[in-house]
């Protein structure tokens, strides 16, 4: 099996870690995922936010850019606007011919998308995964996190029940974890602000890490490179402010796919995780070998950051 | 909302077909059922609910609609339009509010999310790709927010969160002109 893969500009910076469990869980499967030549950012938020015909344009070209293949997708944001751009290309002829002006080609909202999650339940198949796992990640009781994008709106993004989705649940399952219920699964967690203004994001934040908590999750799971990022970065800083504690990993999909398949911290990228977590893997008997430190020194992160690991750019 | 005060003429029958051109939204068939307010992430901070914006459209009050800090606010998390029983996209119609509130200069006091949108994608432009590191340099210092998050850059850089070379994506001409395009072909009345 072989798709085109979009990465996003989010898992070659922040989500570098959500890049490499990608790769290694796709190598483990026999899942081919070449890179989209000289693909470019989708817009994301401020496109949409500025410009509509910018907002439909950047996705378009990348799609068009793919010649028909399935574009395989990691990043909910992305995801979420090369749907949006495929679904308005599509269903509205005006909308396709002034997009065709800015591309100075005619696209018509025909390269299928897919995200991850879909490809591994519903392309490669659980009964496939499940019998890839060597080490069950017996006991992990994980929250199972979409977000916004991957979910919303239904009839742009086609992936599953919007309120109450089930498809990671199931991929967790497969890998042997126990995926709680709870109902915070496709809250917002306010990513679109991440640095404009940091004040809704931790209040939404701090409402997903309280609930994840309190539904009693060992960990959350999640397939986005922003909302991980929220949840695992600010986590520390939403503690102090609400006088709380969570302390919760927040780990990509990927990364415990990747772990119940038998692989390596340090090829999960699991280092660069920003609430460690060492303890609980080893309290689980998942990973004894415990998870390497991140660099030892700044000038070292600043010499390697390119580097490390076969990160490719 | 302060509706009362409003005198004849403050609304615009124009309005409300001018958002629903620019959006593809129809707001005209709101119910007001609120819905959309329920379970908005944001409704409790914001001056204008998402109902009520919706009727701030309904009305042509222009003004009110383009001022509101949920212009600014809403993280465009969806769950609006999928809860709706119209099927009202609320957050394209924020989206038309929002460039219309840029065109007219409407944009709130102390937001920076517009600076942020113009930095990003002007990153995007050059570059193809986001470039964080630039980005964030950028962003700093055209909105003075120089120590927000600052931190977190140590520990972000050991565990290689921030690249620091930017990224390098072929076709950069054409990029730039279908920036253009996309720019000329807004300003043209549809």
């Amino acid at each position: 099996m072989s798709y085109r893969f979009y990465p996003g500009c989010s898992l070659e910076s922040t989500a570098r870690d959500y890049y490499l469990s990608t790769e290694a869980v796709a190598r483990a499967l026999g899942l081919e995922l070449p890179v989209l030549d000289d693909w470019i950012c989708c817009g994301s938020t401020p496109a949409h936010q500025t410009s509509e015909l910018l907002a439909l344009s950047l996705p378009a070209k990348n799609l068009l850019a793919a010649k028909g293949e399935t574009v395989a997708v990691a990043c909910a944001a992305c995801y979420s606007r090369l749907k949006a751009a495929n679904y308005k290309v599509a269903n509205n002829p005006e909308v396709r011919a002034r997009v065709a002006e800015v591309l100075g080609a005619n696209y018509d909202g025909s390269t299928p998308v897919k995200h991850l999650l879909e490809i591994l339940v519903r392309e490669v198949g659980l009964a496939k995964v499940k019998a890839r796992v060597t080490k069950p990640l017996r006991g992990l009781r994980v929250a199972a996190y979409y977000g916004c994008l991957l979910v919303r709106p239904p009839e742009v993004t086609q992936f599953d029940d919007p309120e109450n989705p089930r498809i990671l649940d199931d991929l967790l399952a497969a890998a042997g974890a126990q995926a709680i219920e709870w109902p915070h699964k496709t809250e917002c967690c306010g990513a679109s602000y991440s640095i404009t203004n940091v004040e809704i994001v931790q209040k939404l934040t701090r409402e997903v890490l309280a609930m994840a908590r309190d539904a009693g999750a060992d960990c959350i799971a999640t397939a986005c490179g922003m909302c991980q990022l929220n949840l695992d970065l600010r986590q520390s800083d939403i503690e102090k402010k609400f006088g709380e504690q969570f302390r919760l990993p927040v780990f990509y999909f990927t990364q415990l796919l990747g772990l119940a398949f038998g692989l390596g911290p340090r090829e999960l990228g699991l280092r660069s995780l920003v609430v460690d977590p060492a303890r609980l893997l080893a309290e689980k008997g998942i990973c004894d070998a415990g998870v390497p430190a991140a660099c030892e020194t700044e000038a070292c992160a600043a010499y390697c950051a390119c580097q490390h690991d076969g990160m490719k750019r | 909302m302060s509706t009362e005060s409003q005198t004849a003429a403050d609304y615009s029958d124009a309005f409300a077909p001018a958002v629903a051109g620019a959006s593809g939204a129809n707001p005209l068939v709101c119910l007001q059922c609120g819905k959309c307010t329920c379970g908005c992430p944001v409704a409790a901070r914001v001056d204008v609910k998402p109902h009520e914006l919706v009727r701030l459209v309904q009305l042509g009050l222009r003004d009110e609609a383009l001022a509101s800090r949920l212009l600014w606010e809403c993280t465009s998390c969806e769950t609006c339009v999928t809860r709706c029983p119209q099927h009202v996209d609320i957050p394209a119609l924020i989206d038309a509010l929002r460039q219309m509130a840029r065109a007219d200069g409407k944009v709130p006091e102390g937001t920076t999310v517009p600076a942020f949108n113009d930095i990003f994608l002007d990153s995007v432009r050059k570059r193809g790709r986001m470039y964080e590191a630039g980005l964030m340099a950028s962003y700093k210092l055209k909105t003075g927010t120089f120590m927000q998050d600052l931190d977190k850059v140590p520990m972000m850089l050991r565990k290689h969160k921030i690249a620091l070379l930017p990224p390098r994506v072929g076709g950069g001409g054409e990029r730039k002109r279908l920036f253009e395009r996309a720019r000329s072909a807004e300003r043209k009345p549809r």
